[in-house]
């Protein structure tokens, strides 16, 4: 990590249609002092329209995002489906983790075949997998 | 007249013709002169009762029975035969599905009551199938019914202890007795959690058929220590020695060696002693042709004898009362799935160490492109 992590300029996007979860998540990430800015969604269209608004704006988006599996309208796998669709050089850039609250081992084979997904993380966040998430992934 | 309706095939019109004098009276009659004309008719009407002669030249009438199999048609089938081929007919009852066959030159009471019976046994066809697809429906629901609750369950739980961990980042300078609080609320959430996913374990493993796949044990049994220490409290002060020797290839079901081993991981862990200094888990692995065996073994808390006779029964808590009383049982019952074996040697203060194999099904693949 760098030495002075606040001012890392990293950009955190939090996706969960949960309330609760987001602003529980977001004061995780908070304490956890990875990243300067940190986006809550509440929706995974919404984290779409900001996414599609913004590709030009390199100081606006997120290099990595954190997204919920089970939302209501549409889920993780949907909004990846979308994210694919995505510039090359914007998703090398933001890679995406997702999060759930159970280990269904179909959600899990589904996440080792997708290329653009890291990995899954189970809820609750911890701080110390977010350090270890950059520091393996995000220069 | 009843609305039944009969399909009479036969190479010849003058049988036709009879059979129709016969029964147009009582039910619907339809006829065809050949096993073509025969499939355009089921095409194109819901025929309840089939009566086709075997002679005819091209089709034969086994044959038409055979054609229609595979395509849904619900009817009942009677053969016609004017000579007691036992070959014919042997071939005809064993192949084509047939309900009963009937000798040529046929009586009309004989014939009339077949045709009845041949109807009662297409209403019986119609509402077994009826019942299987209503039973598949209530399955279906009750599967996406499991699998959401145990989400729904799991999702607040998740967000509960993801409250006890923002309250462990912001109160630093708490009091012990607070701090023993909040780790009551979270390590009893971890086990409602853990006994969750037990219990969808043991639906799941009551349920699903064997499937067979490859497996890597040195990148399972990994992946089982990486998960299981990560969510113990113990972290850091226990030692994993795991020795696994797999030079062959192995198939079997993942999801429920998986399950077995996931669940003799958590217990080497779950059940440590507090005393110990040098907390140790061990996990053997053989890989042969024939089978994997499998040790795994602990100094932990070790298992009274009064406690080692109802290990594997369902609820059962041991001396400790730490889990759901489920696991063990759980993997007893994934391992009968698979014919495989589970054995415990286990003495109280000193630690537990279980056996357990289960054949490589890699090897009924080669015995059986042997042959």
């Amino acid at each position: 990590m760098t030495s002075n992590p606040k001012n890392s300029g990293f950009v955190l996007m939090l996706i969960d249609d949960s309330q609760f979860d987001l602003k529980i998540n977001t004061r995780i990430v908070e304490y956890s002092e990875i990243f300067n800015k940190i986006i809550p969604c509440s929706s995974a269209k919404k984290a779409l329209i900001y996414l599609s608004e913004n590709l030009d704006k390199p100081e606006k988006l997120p290099q990595l995002i954190l997204l919920d599996i089970q939302m209501p309208e549409m889920d993780g796998f949907e909004f990846m489906e979308h994210y694919a669709q995505f510039p090359t050089l914007f998703r090398a850039n933001c890679r995406v983790a997702m999060l759930s609250s159970s280990e269904d081992s179909s959600d899990l084979e589904k996440i080792n075949a997708n290329p653009n997904i890291l990995m899954l993380l189970k809820k609750p966040l911890q701080p110390t997998i977010l350090q270890q998430i950059m520091a393996d992934n995000i220069s | 007249m009843s609305d039944i309706k009969i399909l009479y095939v036969d190479d010849e019109q003058n049988n036709l013709n009879s059979f129709k004098a016969a029964f147009r009276r009582s039910y619907i009659v339809f006829t065809a002169i050949s096993a073509k004309e025969a499939l355009n008719v089921l095409e194109q009407n819901d025929i309840h009762v089939i009566i086709a002669d075997q002679r005819m030249p091209e089709i034969s009438g086994v044959e038409l029975f055979k054609m229609i199999q595979g395509q849904n048609h619900l009817a009942t089938r009677m053969l016609l035969t004017g000579y007691t081929d036992i070959n014919t007919l042997a071939e005809a009852v064993n192949e084509g599905h047939i309900f009963r066959y009937i000798t040529k030159p046929w009586n009309e009471l004989e014939l009339d009551t077949a045709i009845k019976n041949g109807f009662e046994f297409y209403k019986a066809k119609i509402e077994l199938n009826k019942k299987v697809e209503e039973l598949q429906k209530t399955n279906d629901d009750l599967n996406r019914f499991v699998y959401s609750i145990s989400h729904e369950l799991k999702a607040p739980l998740a967000s509960i202890l993801g409250v006890v961990n923002l309250v462990k980042l912001e109160n630093k300078n708490k009091s012990e007795t607070t701090e023993e609080y909040w780790n009551i609320i979270e390590n009893s959430c971890l086990r409602l959690d853990r006994n969750l996913t037990n219990m969808l374990q043991y639906y799941k493993n009551r349920k699903l058929a064997n499937e067979k796949e490859e497996i890597n044990f040195e990148e399972l049994i990994s992946d089982l220590i990486s998960l299981h220490n990560r969510a113990t409290s113990a972290q850091g002060e226990l030692t994993f020695i795991k020795n696994i020797q797999q030079p062959v290839v192995f198939y079997g079901d993942k999801f429920r060696i998986e399950i077995i081993l996931s669940n003799l991981i958590s217990n080497a862990i779950k059940y440590q002693n507090p005393e110990e200094v040098e907390k140790k888990v061990i996990i053997n692995a053989e890989i042969n042709p024939q089978e994997a065996k499998f040790e795994i073994k602990d100094n932990g808390l070790g298992i009274s004898v009064d406690a080692q006779e109802k290990l594997f029964t369902p609820f059962f808590r041991g001396d400790y009362q730490k889990g759901s009383g489920l696991g063990l049982y759980i993997a007893k019952e994934a391992l009968e799935k698979m014919n495989g074996t589970i054995k415990m040697e286990s003495v109280a203060g000193k630690g537990t160490n279980f056996i357990i194999t289960i054949p490589n099904s890699n090897q009924t693949i080669i015995n059986t492109m042997a042959k």
